[in-house]
Protein backbone atom coordinates (compact mmCIF):
# COMPACT_ATOMS: atom_id res chain seq x y z
CA UNK A 1 0.00 0.00 0.00
CA UNK A 2 1.55 3.11 -1.27
CA UNK A 3 0.58 5.83 1.41
CA UNK A 4 -1.31 8.96 -0.02
CA UNK A 5 -1.90 7.43 -3.53
CA UNK A 6 -5.44 8.42 -3.00
CA UNK A 7 -4.41 12.13 -3.04
CA UNK A 8 -2.01 11.44 -5.75
CA UNK A 9 -4.36 9.16 -7.95
CA UNK A 10 -6.98 12.70 -7.39
CA UNK A 11 -3.95 14.87 -8.06
CA UNK A 12 -3.12 12.71 -11.48
CA UNK A 13 -6.55 13.58 -12.55
CA UNK A 14 -6.73 17.26 -12.07
CA UNK A 15 -3.26 17.75 -13.79
CA UNK A 16 -5.07 16.27 -16.76
CA UNK A 17 -8.05 18.62 -16.81
CA UNK A 18 -10.41 17.32 -14.38
CA UNK A 19 -11.59 19.90 -11.85
CA UNK A 20 -14.00 17.16 -10.22
CA UNK A 21 -10.87 15.84 -8.81
CA UNK A 22 -9.99 19.00 -7.30
CA UNK A 23 -12.88 19.67 -5.48
CA UNK A 24 -12.87 16.17 -3.63
CA UNK A 25 -9.85 16.97 -2.45
CA UNK A 26 -11.22 20.63 -1.39
CA UNK A 27 -13.98 18.69 0.64
CA UNK A 28 -11.68 16.60 2.32
CA UNK A 29 -9.02 19.04 3.07
CA UNK A 30 -11.21 22.31 3.45
CA UNK A 31 -11.45 21.80 7.23
CA UNK A 32 -8.24 20.74 8.45
CA UNK A 33 -6.75 23.83 6.14
CA UNK A 34 -9.15 26.68 8.02
CA UNK A 35 -8.25 25.31 11.26
CA UNK A 36 -4.51 25.22 9.98
CA UNK A 37 -5.15 28.81 9.11
CA UNK A 38 -6.38 29.70 12.21
CA UNK A 39 -3.19 29.94 14.29
CA UNK A 40 -2.44 33.01 12.03
CA UNK A 41 -6.03 34.49 12.34
CA UNK A 42 -8.19 34.88 14.63
CA UNK A 43 -11.51 35.39 12.27
CA UNK A 44 -13.04 32.08 10.82
CA UNK A 45 -14.35 33.96 7.88
CA UNK A 46 -10.96 35.44 7.28
CA UNK A 47 -9.69 32.28 7.82
CA UNK A 48 -11.42 30.80 5.17
CA UNK A 49 -10.58 33.33 2.50
CA UNK A 50 -7.28 32.73 2.98
CA UNK A 51 -7.88 29.29 2.25
CA UNK A 52 -9.88 29.81 0.05
CA UNK A 53 -6.98 31.41 -1.93
CA UNK A 54 -4.60 28.65 -1.14
CA UNK A 55 -6.54 26.15 -2.60
CA UNK A 56 -6.82 28.55 -6.01
CA UNK A 57 -2.79 28.65 -5.48
CA UNK A 58 -2.90 25.21 -5.07
CA UNK A 59 -4.57 24.60 -8.48
CA UNK A 60 -2.44 26.76 -10.54
CA UNK A 61 0.52 25.41 -9.51
CA UNK A 62 -0.82 21.89 -9.66
CA UNK A 63 1.34 21.05 -12.92
CA UNK A 64 4.78 21.53 -11.08
CA UNK A 65 3.48 19.15 -7.94
CA UNK A 66 5.63 16.52 -8.83
CA UNK A 67 4.28 13.84 -5.67
CA UNK A 68 8.04 14.13 -3.96
CA UNK A 69 5.89 14.62 -1.11
CA UNK A 70 2.73 14.21 -0.05
CA UNK A 71 -0.21 16.60 -1.23
CA UNK A 72 -1.21 17.76 2.13
CA UNK A 73 2.38 18.61 3.19
CA UNK A 74 2.53 20.35 -0.17
CA UNK A 75 -1.01 22.01 0.44
CA UNK A 76 0.02 22.65 4.13
CA UNK A 77 2.88 24.89 2.83
CA UNK A 78 1.18 26.80 0.62
CA UNK A 79 -1.50 27.72 3.01
CA UNK A 80 1.15 28.91 5.68
CA UNK A 81 2.63 31.06 3.14
CA UNK A 82 -0.63 32.53 2.09
CA UNK A 83 -1.34 32.97 5.94
CA UNK A 84 1.93 34.39 6.75
CA UNK A 85 1.68 37.25 3.51
CA UNK A 86 -1.77 37.65 4.49
CA UNK A 87 -0.85 38.82 7.82
CA UNK A 88 2.19 41.17 6.70
CA UNK A 89 -0.20 42.80 4.03
CA UNK A 90 -2.76 43.37 6.40
CA UNK A 91 -0.55 44.62 9.38
CA UNK A 92 1.30 46.89 6.06
CA UNK A 93 -2.54 48.01 5.40
CA UNK A 94 -3.79 49.22 8.89
CA UNK A 95 -5.42 52.52 7.74
CA UNK A 96 -7.00 51.51 4.73
CA UNK A 97 -8.72 48.66 7.23
CA UNK A 98 -9.61 51.39 9.86
CA UNK A 99 -11.01 53.42 7.23
CA UNK A 100 -13.72 51.13 6.18
CA UNK A 101 -14.43 49.98 9.09
CA UNK A 102 -15.12 53.32 10.29
CA UNK A 103 -17.00 54.51 6.96
CA UNK A 104 -20.26 53.37 8.70
CA UNK A 105 -20.99 51.49 5.34
CA UNK A 106 -24.02 50.00 5.94
CA UNK A 107 -23.46 47.32 3.09
CA UNK A 108 -19.48 46.70 3.68
CA UNK A 109 -20.93 45.63 8.04
CA UNK A 110 -23.53 43.09 6.32
CA UNK A 111 -21.18 42.11 3.70
CA UNK A 112 -18.66 41.36 6.52
CA UNK A 113 -21.63 39.36 8.47
CA UNK A 114 -22.76 37.26 6.06
CA UNK A 115 -19.14 35.96 5.91
CA UNK A 116 -18.54 35.51 8.91
CA UNK A 117 -19.42 31.63 10.52
CA UNK A 118 -20.54 33.19 13.40
CA UNK A 119 -24.33 34.35 11.96
CA UNK A 120 -26.79 32.54 13.58
CA UNK A 121 -27.38 29.75 10.74
CA UNK A 122 -23.90 29.32 10.56
CA UNK A 123 -23.25 28.69 14.34
CA UNK A 124 -26.98 26.26 14.69
CA UNK A 125 -25.98 24.09 11.58
CA UNK A 126 -22.41 23.63 12.83
CA UNK A 127 -23.58 23.10 16.44
CA UNK A 128 -25.64 20.92 15.06
CA UNK A 129 -23.32 18.83 13.05
CA UNK A 130 -21.37 18.35 15.80
CA UNK A 131 -23.87 17.53 18.31
CA UNK A 132 -25.37 15.10 15.93
CA UNK A 133 -21.64 13.59 14.89
CA UNK A 134 -20.90 13.43 18.59
CA UNK A 135 -24.54 11.60 19.53
CA UNK A 136 -23.95 9.26 16.56
CA UNK A 137 -20.30 8.32 17.94
CA UNK A 138 -21.31 7.83 21.41
CA UNK A 139 -24.09 5.16 20.03
CA UNK A 140 -21.54 3.53 18.38
CA UNK A 141 -20.72 0.02 19.63
CA UNK A 142 -17.39 -0.23 21.31
CA UNK A 143 -15.17 -1.68 18.51
CA UNK A 144 -16.60 0.48 16.11
CA UNK A 145 -16.23 3.40 18.50
CA UNK A 146 -12.50 2.76 19.11
CA UNK A 147 -11.51 2.60 15.34
CA UNK A 148 -12.60 5.46 14.13
CA UNK A 149 -11.22 7.76 16.66
CA UNK A 150 -8.35 5.82 16.38
CA UNK A 151 -7.94 6.76 12.85
CA UNK A 152 -9.57 10.04 13.04
CA UNK A 153 -7.90 11.56 16.05
CA UNK A 154 -4.51 9.53 16.42
CA UNK A 155 -4.16 9.37 12.59
CA UNK A 156 -3.00 5.23 13.35
CA UNK A 157 -2.67 3.44 9.86
CA UNK A 158 -4.87 0.24 9.60
CA UNK A 159 -1.69 -1.98 10.38
CA UNK A 160 -1.23 0.05 13.51
CA UNK A 161 -4.78 0.26 14.33
CA UNK A 162 -5.42 -3.99 13.73
CA UNK A 163 -2.40 -4.08 15.63
CA UNK A 164 -3.73 -2.03 18.95
CA UNK A 165 -6.87 -3.90 18.25
CA UNK A 166 -5.52 -7.41 17.62
CA UNK A 167 -7.65 -8.15 14.81
CA UNK A 168 -6.33 -8.29 10.80
CA UNK A 169 -6.59 -5.18 8.92
CA UNK A 170 -9.62 -6.62 6.96
CA UNK A 171 -11.69 -5.90 9.72
CA UNK A 172 -10.29 -2.70 11.10
CA UNK A 173 -11.27 -1.24 7.23
CA UNK A 174 -14.83 -2.57 7.75
CA UNK A 175 -15.44 -1.40 11.49
CA UNK A 176 -14.16 1.99 10.43
CA UNK A 177 -16.94 1.95 7.44
CA UNK A 178 -19.54 0.95 9.53
CA UNK A 179 -18.91 3.43 12.33
CA UNK A 180 -18.57 5.78 8.96
CA UNK A 181 -21.75 5.24 7.54
CA UNK A 182 -23.77 4.87 10.85
CA UNK A 183 -22.71 8.43 11.45
CA UNK A 184 -23.60 9.44 8.41
CA UNK A 185 -26.97 8.14 8.49
CA UNK A 186 -27.76 11.18 10.92
CA UNK A 187 -25.41 13.43 9.49
CA UNK A 188 -27.63 13.58 6.26
CA UNK A 189 -30.76 14.16 8.47
CA UNK A 190 -29.42 17.19 10.05
CA UNK A 191 -28.33 18.46 6.64
CA UNK A 192 -31.72 17.80 4.74
CA UNK A 193 -33.15 19.07 7.63
CA UNK A 194 -30.69 21.76 8.69
CA UNK A 195 -30.48 23.25 5.45
CA UNK A 196 -33.84 24.01 5.64
CA UNK A 197 -33.98 25.20 9.14
CA UNK A 198 -31.15 27.51 8.07
CA UNK A 199 -32.84 29.51 5.35
CA UNK A 200 -35.84 30.23 7.65
CA UNK A 201 -33.84 31.91 9.64
CA UNK A 202 -31.82 33.98 6.64
CA UNK B 1 -25.88 2.92 -2.65
CA UNK B 2 -23.10 0.07 -3.06
CA UNK B 3 -21.70 -1.04 0.17
CA UNK B 4 -18.80 -2.37 -1.51
CA UNK B 5 -18.09 1.03 -3.21
CA UNK B 6 -19.04 2.96 0.03
CA UNK B 7 -16.24 0.87 1.97
CA UNK B 8 -13.76 1.33 -0.80
CA UNK B 9 -14.49 5.23 -0.83
CA UNK B 10 -14.05 4.65 3.39
CA UNK B 11 -10.84 3.20 2.23
CA UNK B 12 -9.49 5.65 -0.04
CA UNK B 13 -10.71 8.48 2.80
CA UNK B 14 -7.84 6.98 5.09
CA UNK B 15 -4.91 6.53 1.92
CA UNK B 16 -5.70 2.59 2.42
CA UNK B 17 -6.80 1.58 -0.93
CA UNK B 18 -4.53 -0.05 -3.48
CA UNK B 19 -3.46 2.39 -5.70
CA UNK B 20 -4.95 0.42 -8.85
CA UNK B 21 -8.31 0.90 -7.17
CA UNK B 22 -7.73 4.38 -6.10
CA UNK B 23 -7.46 5.14 -10.15
CA UNK B 24 -10.85 3.95 -11.01
CA UNK B 25 -12.57 5.30 -7.73
CA UNK B 26 -10.79 8.93 -8.20
CA UNK B 27 -12.20 8.81 -11.68
CA UNK B 28 -15.86 7.90 -10.14
CA UNK B 29 -15.40 10.19 -7.36
CA UNK B 30 -14.74 12.97 -9.83
CA UNK B 31 -18.02 12.64 -11.61
CA UNK B 32 -20.80 11.43 -9.04
CA UNK B 33 -21.99 14.01 -6.90
CA UNK B 34 -23.95 11.65 -4.33
CA UNK B 35 -20.53 9.97 -4.30
CA UNK B 36 -18.83 13.52 -3.41
CA UNK B 37 -21.31 14.31 -1.19
CA UNK B 38 -20.44 11.75 0.92
CA UNK B 39 -16.73 12.00 1.07
CA UNK B 40 -17.32 15.70 2.09
CA UNK B 41 -18.95 14.23 5.09
CA UNK B 42 -16.72 11.86 6.17
CA UNK B 43 -14.26 15.02 6.34
CA UNK B 44 -16.69 16.58 8.89
CA UNK B 45 -16.77 13.26 10.92
CA UNK B 46 -12.88 13.70 10.88
CA UNK B 47 -12.71 17.21 11.33
CA UNK B 48 -15.91 16.74 14.77
CA UNK B 49 -13.93 14.12 16.25
CA UNK B 50 -10.57 15.82 16.33
CA UNK B 51 -12.65 18.82 17.74
CA UNK B 52 -12.01 21.40 14.83
CA UNK B 53 -13.27 24.32 16.79
CA UNK B 54 -13.97 27.73 14.76
CA UNK B 55 -14.65 25.93 11.59
CA UNK B 56 -17.39 26.24 9.94
CA UNK B 57 -18.94 22.62 9.47
CA UNK B 58 -21.28 23.60 6.24
CA UNK B 59 -18.80 26.11 5.39
CA UNK B 60 -19.12 26.71 1.68
CA UNK B 61 -15.88 26.87 1.04
CA UNK B 62 -15.35 24.20 -1.42
CA UNK B 63 -18.57 25.55 -3.45
CA UNK B 64 -16.63 29.23 -3.61
CA UNK B 65 -13.61 27.63 -4.75
CA UNK B 66 -15.80 25.63 -7.24
CA UNK B 67 -16.86 29.16 -8.39
CA UNK B 68 -13.20 30.59 -8.94
CA UNK B 69 -12.17 27.63 -10.72
CA UNK B 70 -14.85 26.96 -13.56
CA UNK B 71 -13.43 30.35 -14.63
CA UNK B 72 -10.25 28.97 -14.98
CA UNK B 73 -8.83 26.91 -17.85
CA UNK B 74 -8.63 23.23 -17.24
CA UNK B 75 -5.33 22.21 -16.62
CA UNK B 76 -3.38 20.53 -19.67
CA UNK B 77 -2.96 17.27 -20.27
CA UNK B 78 0.97 17.44 -21.08
CA UNK B 79 1.82 19.29 -18.01
CA UNK B 80 0.83 15.83 -15.90
CA UNK B 81 4.43 15.20 -14.94
CA UNK B 82 4.97 11.68 -14.87
CA UNK B 83 6.68 9.62 -12.63
CA UNK B 84 10.44 11.00 -11.95
CA UNK B 85 11.99 7.41 -13.02
CA UNK B 86 9.67 7.72 -16.42
CA UNK B 87 10.74 11.51 -16.70
CA UNK B 88 14.66 10.56 -16.77
CA UNK B 89 14.19 7.76 -18.97
CA UNK B 90 12.11 9.37 -21.15
CA UNK B 91 13.49 13.19 -21.72
CA UNK B 92 16.44 12.71 -23.52
CA UNK B 93 14.79 9.84 -26.09
CA UNK B 94 14.13 12.38 -28.97
CA UNK B 95 17.24 13.92 -28.37
CA UNK B 96 19.38 10.96 -28.12
CA UNK B 97 17.86 9.85 -31.76
CA UNK B 98 17.74 13.28 -33.60
CA UNK B 99 21.78 13.54 -32.51
CA UNK B 100 22.16 9.94 -33.53
CA UNK B 101 20.47 10.55 -36.84
CA UNK B 102 21.91 14.14 -37.47
CA UNK B 103 25.75 12.54 -36.63
CA UNK B 104 25.33 9.50 -39.34
CA UNK B 105 24.10 11.99 -41.45
CA UNK B 106 27.21 13.83 -41.11
CA UNK B 107 29.68 11.40 -41.30
CA UNK B 108 28.63 10.15 -44.22
CA UNK B 109 28.32 13.38 -45.90
CA UNK B 110 31.36 14.40 -45.41
CA UNK B 111 32.96 10.58 -46.22
CA UNK B 112 31.36 10.53 -49.15
CA UNK B 113 32.73 14.20 -49.77
CA UNK B 114 36.21 13.09 -49.12
CA UNK B 115 36.34 9.98 -50.90
CA UNK B 116 34.58 11.24 -54.14
CA UNK B 117 36.70 11.32 -57.06
CA UNK B 118 35.21 14.71 -58.28
CA UNK B 119 36.07 16.75 -54.87
CA UNK B 120 39.38 15.58 -55.26
CA UNK B 121 39.76 17.17 -59.06
CA UNK B 122 38.05 20.33 -57.61
CA UNK B 123 40.90 20.49 -54.79
CA UNK B 124 43.42 19.59 -57.78
CA UNK B 125 42.49 22.27 -59.55
CA UNK B 126 42.78 24.75 -56.89
CA UNK B 127 46.20 23.71 -55.79
CA UNK B 128 47.26 22.98 -59.20
CA UNK B 129 50.73 22.88 -60.57
CA UNK B 130 51.51 24.92 -63.85
CA UNK B 131 51.73 22.13 -65.81
CA UNK B 132 47.83 21.16 -65.25
CA UNK B 133 47.09 24.79 -65.59
CA UNK B 134 46.20 25.53 -69.17
CA UNK B 135 48.03 28.50 -70.66
CA UNK B 136 45.83 31.69 -70.30
CA UNK B 137 44.09 33.06 -73.67
CA UNK B 138 46.55 35.69 -75.44
CA UNK B 139 44.15 38.14 -74.87
CA UNK B 140 43.74 38.06 -71.35
CA UNK B 141 46.52 38.88 -70.33
CA UNK B 142 46.54 42.23 -72.43
CA UNK B 143 43.31 43.17 -70.56
CA UNK B 144 45.00 42.10 -67.50
CA UNK B 145 43.04 39.32 -66.35
CA UNK B 146 44.67 35.67 -65.60
CA UNK B 147 42.35 32.45 -66.57
CA UNK B 148 42.89 29.13 -64.35
CA UNK B 149 41.32 26.58 -65.81
CA UNK B 150 40.92 23.38 -63.95
CA UNK B 151 41.63 19.93 -65.51
CA UNK B 152 38.41 18.44 -67.32
CA UNK B 153 36.66 15.87 -64.63
CA UNK B 154 37.36 12.09 -65.91
CA UNK B 155 33.98 11.39 -67.99
CA UNK B 156 31.77 8.99 -65.63
CA UNK B 157 32.81 9.82 -62.43
CA UNK B 158 30.22 11.47 -60.10
CA UNK B 159 29.08 11.90 -56.81
CA UNK B 160 26.75 9.02 -55.84
CA UNK B 161 24.14 11.62 -55.19
CA UNK B 162 21.07 9.13 -55.39
CA UNK B 163 22.90 6.71 -52.84
CA UNK B 164 23.59 9.68 -50.30
CA UNK B 165 20.29 10.90 -51.08
CA UNK B 166 18.83 7.79 -50.03
CA UNK B 167 21.11 7.08 -47.04
CA UNK B 168 20.27 10.87 -45.88
CA UNK B 169 16.37 10.24 -46.02
CA UNK B 170 16.20 6.76 -44.59
CA UNK B 171 17.65 8.38 -41.50
CA UNK B 172 16.26 11.13 -41.19
CA UNK B 173 12.99 9.70 -40.32
CA UNK B 174 14.34 9.79 -36.74
CA UNK B 175 14.93 13.15 -36.97
CA UNK B 176 12.55 16.04 -35.83
CA UNK B 177 11.07 17.79 -38.66
CA UNK B 178 12.83 21.20 -38.90
CA UNK B 179 16.43 19.06 -38.59
CA UNK B 180 15.55 16.96 -41.45
CA UNK B 181 14.53 19.97 -42.97
CA UNK B 182 17.70 21.62 -42.73
CA UNK B 183 19.84 18.93 -43.19
CA UNK B 184 18.24 17.98 -46.54
CA UNK B 185 18.03 21.48 -47.85
CA UNK B 186 21.95 21.67 -46.85
CA UNK B 187 22.10 18.63 -48.80
CA UNK B 188 20.61 19.67 -51.88
CA UNK B 189 22.12 23.00 -51.66
CA UNK B 190 25.78 21.86 -51.33
CA UNK B 191 25.47 19.26 -53.89
CA UNK B 192 27.24 20.24 -57.16
CA UNK B 193 24.87 20.53 -60.19
CA UNK B 194 25.14 17.55 -62.44
CA UNK B 195 26.85 17.81 -65.80
CA UNK B 196 24.83 19.01 -68.26
CA UNK B 197 22.96 21.85 -66.35
CA UNK B 198 22.64 25.71 -66.75
CA UNK B 199 23.80 26.70 -63.33
CA UNK B 200 27.19 28.26 -63.43
CA UNK B 201 29.77 26.50 -61.66
CA UNK B 202 31.72 29.06 -59.82
CA UNK B 203 34.69 26.60 -59.24
CA UNK B 204 35.52 26.41 -62.85
CA UNK B 205 37.50 29.58 -63.59
CA UNK B 206 39.32 31.50 -60.93
CA UNK B 207 40.23 34.97 -61.79
CA UNK B 208 43.19 36.40 -61.28
CA UNK B 209 43.29 40.51 -60.69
Amino acid sequence: MSADASDLSLVRRVQRGDKGAFDALVLKYQHKLVKLVMRYVRNPAEAEDIAQEAFIKAYRALPQFRGDSAFYTWLYRIAINTAKNAVVSRDRSPVEYDLDRNNNDESYDMQGRMKDSETPEGLVLTDEIRSTVNAAIDALPEDLRTAIVLRELEGLSYEEIAAAMDCPVGTVRSRIFRAREAIDRRLREVFEGGLGRAEELG
Amino acid sequence: MNEELDSQLSAMFDDELAPAECELLARRLSRDEPLKARWGRYAIIGAVIRAERGVRLNAPLAGRVNAVLLAEPALAAHAAPRDRTSMRLRWWQPLAGSAVAAGVAAVSILWLRTHSPAADAQLAARVASPAAVSPAPAGAAAQGDSYIVPLPKPAGVMVPSTELANYVVAHSMFSPPVARRNLLSAFMTSEPAPAGTDEPQSDVKTIAQ
